[in-house]
């Protein structure tokens, strides 16, 4: 690879981040024009934020979509976390283990939204915020254990025999030992958790239930381009994007490599 | 007989200079070694004879023509890598095709030919392994035959046992010694480990910070070294600080060291003596040293002695051969005369 | 008491796996068996009704269709992505994990979002007509949101991201010296790319594609926005069973092919990365 020829490496490269960045730069940009329309520049302005925030719809929805994002990365964080300490203690590789693990971060999310409707109706139980919940945790959980899990591929299991070793049991040695090591990942796991749940619409669709009363901030942006395109839909695209962007930047920082897939 | 002529080569990367002005002839048929410590230049001086780096300046005659702006895939030379550089997703026999392939030969040919170095490199058993089924050994060996079986005019080696283990790289020595003589074909060898470089080349080039040192046949080399980093960097060598007037030899504590001195050579100086040139007899020689036996170090063959002189603050090494040894073994604390000739001392500029 | 302690480190996660995603996926299994009941619940008897409609020429050719755009969608992915990867990779070391920080970015932004930004585009009156209209572009431009195009770019520009880090992984560990080594057998650029560097990265090339149909031949959020109400896929299809049709058991049978297809394409990519890696390490 040396020997590329660099004016048309630069040329492929220049081309992809165009075809990135464009579409969502055009949307930041138009999130600032005070006529809120594509076709002309009328002026810099942030009154689209300012009717963003009388939106009682938009604010409710983010209210929303903070409670889901919040508990159910907790609940994610911590069941993760354990789940990835197990799998790694354990010295035999289950197939069948591996596989349920997995299956979270690649099952199609629309088959899990159904399979979760189905299950939830057939229970008689009324969905509403606490089933989206529940079902967040489902992939949250792997993806957490995932970040974790790639972080304790390097981790020195003899500095747990060391505490043993020294006479700490074994909730001491968690506690004292390996999640302090860990914690950069957790932590890293759980801003992608947040990320993934605040973002996450198909599952919240279905799980949410009737009525605008379990309406997240997704599901807001899904109804209002559905129903006819306002300018506001610009800057909460903008608000939203710069949420995932931190949250990723931060996770990154945290946890150089960590992310699934890397 | 000139195969391979190299004038004025330079090689600079960015403010660095990687290779400074060499200027170097190798014959055909001949097993070259080109030694150096890491940066001292050598791999880039392999890379450009390889084709993968463009000289600074400086010429690149291969049989009497400039090779220097030619692409690697069209010179009559090839180079076998350090990482072996093997393709995973082939088979050895594959691997080894490859080369014959571009160049378009007819399917037979290059099959029979394949086939003839598999056997020759004993490996004919292994043709559909892939590389990683391989031993480090075989890898090797699979490296080798990839780039003989093309018959080029010169064939560089990149640290060709580096990631090979002591006893077999000891076996691969002659091996690859033997291989040359068989195949008829130049080799250049790239080291950073001088006993290799004794033991097969029939020539040595001494590289440091880009520049050529010395070049001589092992035995010059090793005898007759013309500077200090070079008697310092092949074998083992004992070194004293002293003083010279032009005509006498003095070390730091006044004792006169009986040594040829390079004319012209005054004032802060260095005499070195190798190991094997010391003996315990030291009142019937030039040079006589009274010691002390610090430590004794078992070799096998050999015992090495080390021993505490008022003339130098590291300690002396002395090689005694194991009957030297059976006869008469001093033990750490005794008190010995060491001795040597004048003529196996070598002084340096300090 | 060593075995014991992983088990119950586990439980909480492997229990929470269990009831809400292993049930309700047995849960769909079973009710693709079932009867649709005249009002749109579930009648109890046994059938096998509902694997038979997915063969019918109309659904089926719904399968195909969504499966010929995810496949166009993943093609293109792959080829851009890969290019873009390889890219970064020949940039010097020192600026590579920038680079790919930045190409992946986009990724972790808001999926609705990004695909709201190509309507945008693409619109009537998007910027993309507006553009031509000032380079002088006269009359009626072909309408270019609600199609199948605008549903293949969208995908490809949302999972772009993913391609490239899966493509860009196996490109970054490669041996410069393998490559080296074959302009040193006598192979030109080309061929040193076609005969070694591709066949060395196949698993990223097999893992970004798989990832792109998978993901696209079950969505139905594309679809819906970016192909119109003209244009159905198999996601739009299951999303309508369930939620305007109300034939739960035939959209329970549509995502046990989903899930089949899914399967069978992670085996494939299974044994093309074991393939390419001369079968020891995956």
């Amino acid at each position: 690879m040396r020997n590329a020829p660099l004016p048309l490496m630069l040329a492929i490269l220049a081309a992809v981040f165009a075809f990135l960045y464009l579409p969502i730069s055009v949307l930041v940009a138009l999130s600032f024009n005070d006529g809120g329309l594509p076709t002309a520049w009328t002026g810099f302005s942030t009154r689209w934020y300012a009717e963003l925030f009388s939106n009682a719809d938009i604010i409710g929805a983010a209210l929303n979509t903070l409670i889901v994002a919040v508990v159910s990365t907790i609940l994610a964080t911590l069941f993760g976390t354990l789940l990835a300490v197990g799998v790694e203690i354990r010295r035999r590789k289950g197939r069948f283990l591996e596989t349920i693990i997995f299956a979270p971060m690649i099952i199609p999310d629309i088959v899990l939204a159904i399979a979760l409707l189905s299950f939830f109706s057939l229970l008689g139980v009324t969905m509403g915020l606490h089933t989206i919940i529940l079902a967040h945790v489902v992939f949250n959980l792997a993806f957490v254990c995932s970040v974790v899990r790639a972080r304790l591929k390097t981790f020195d299991w003899s500095i747990v025999e060391a505490s043993t070793d020294l006479g700490a049991p074994t909730l001491t040695t968690l506690r004292r030992v390996i999640l302090p090591v860990l914690s950069p990942a957790i932590v890293a796991g759980a801003l992608l958790a947040f990320t993934l749940s605040v973002d996450e619409f198909v599952i919240a669709f279905f799980t949410a239930g009737a009525g605008r009363a379990s309406t997240t901030l997704p599901m807001q942006i899904f109804a209002m381009i559905r129903f006819g395109v306002t300018p506001e839909i610009n800057a909460l695209a903008t608000i939203v994007m710069g949420i995932s962007v931190l949250a990723l930047t931060l996770s990154q920082r945290l946890n150089r490599g960590g992310l699934p897939g890397q | 007989m000139t195969l391979l002529s190299l004038q004025n080569l330079q090689k600079d990367f960015g403010k660095m200079r990687a290779v400074d002005d060499v200027s170097l002839d190798i014959a055909g048929n001949e097993f070259f070694a080109l030694l150096g410590a890491s940066g001292s230049g050598k791999t880039t001086l392999l890379r450009m004879l390889a084709g993968f780096e463009l000289p600074s300046a400086g010429r690149i005659l291969l049989d009497g023509r400039d090779i220097a702006q030619i692409p690697p895939n069209k010179r009559p030379v090839n180079l076998m890598f350090q990482s072996y550089a093997l393709f995973p997703h082939m088979s050895v026999a594959k691997n080894i095709a490859y080369g014959l392939e571009m160049e378009h030969l007819p399917r037979a040919e290059i099959r029979s030919r394949v086939g003839d170095i598999l056997e020759t490199i004993q490996l004919s058993a292994l043709a559909n392994r892939k590389p990683d089924q391989l031993s480090g050994g075989q890898r090797q060996r699979v490296a080798l035959a990839r780039a003989l079986v093309k018959r080029p005019r010169l064939l560089l080696l990149d640290e060709p046992l580096g990631a090979l283990d002591k006893k077999l790289r000891g076996d691969m020595q002659l091996e690859l010694k033997r291989i040359q003589a068989d195949f008829g074909i130049t080799f250049i060898v790239v080291t950073h480990d001088q006993e290799e470089a004794l033991v097969m080349a029939d020539r040595i080039a001494i590289l440091k910070d880009g520049a050529l040192l010395q070049v001589g046949t092992p035995h010059d080399i090793y005898e007759h070294p013309t500077s200090r980093f070079a008697a310092d960097f092949i074998g083992v060598m004992n070194f004293f600080p002293v003083h010279s007037d032009g005509t006498i030899l003095r070390a730091d504590d006044g004792t006169q060291i009986a040594a040829p001195i390079p004319p012209g050579l005054t004032g802060a100086a260095i005499a070195a003596i190798r190991p094997e040139r010391l003996h315990l007899d030291g009142y019937a020689s030039e040079n006589a040293l009274t010691a002390r036996v610090t430590a004794l170090a078992y070799h096998g063959l050999d015992l090495q002695l080390h021993v505490e002189t008022p003339l130098s603050p590291r300690p002396v090494i002395l090689r005694l051969t194991a009957d030297q040894a059976e006869s008469r073994a001093p033990r750490p604390g005794d008190t010995v005369t060491l001795g040597w000739s004048a003529r196996d001392t070598r002084v340096f500029p300090a | 008491m060593r075995d014991r302690r992983p088990l119950y480190l586990m439980t909480p996660a492997l229990g929470w796996l269990t009831a809400f995603m292993v049930v309700p996926c047995l849960l769909i299994l079973g009710l693709a068996f079932f009867r649709r009941g005249l009002y749109g619940g579930i009648e109890y008897t046994l059938t096998w009704e509902n694997i038979r409609l997915v063969f019918d020429p109309l659904y089926a050719g719904i399968f195909l269709k969504s499966a010929w755009i995810a496949g166009l969608s993943a093609l293109i992915a792959v080829v851009l992505g890969y290019a873009a990867a390889y890219a970064i990779a020949a940039m010097p070391r020192r600026h590579q994990p920038l680079l790919l920080f930045f190409a992946v970015l986009p990724f972790w932004s808001n999926y609705l979002v990004r695909t709201y930004a190509w309507i945008v585009l693409l619109n009537r009156e998007g910027l993309i007509v507006h553009l031509a209209r000032l380079l002088g572009f006269e009359g009626e431009l072909p309408s270019m949101l609600y199609t199948e195009t605008a549903v293949v770019v969208g995908l490809v520009y949302n999972y772009l991201p993913f391609v490239i880090l899966a493509c860009y992984a196996p490109l970054s560990r490669l041996n410069p010296e393998v490559s080296e080594a074959s302009r040193d057998l006598g192979a030109g650029g080309w061929t040193t790319f076609r005969r070694v560097v591709l066949p060395m990265t196949v698993p990223g090339i097999a893992t970004g594609f798989t990832f792109v149909f998978v993901l696209s031949i079950g969505n139905f959020v594309t679809p819906a926005l970016l192909g119109g109400g003209q244009f159905q896929m198999i996601g739009n299809l299951v999303y309508a069973q369930f939620l305007t049709a109300n034939d739960w058991p035939f959209g329970a049978a549509l995502s046990i092919f989903l899930i089949a297809i899914m399967m069978g394409l992670l085996t494939l990519q299974t044994f093309a990365s074991e393939k390419a890696s001369g079968g020891r390490n995956a």
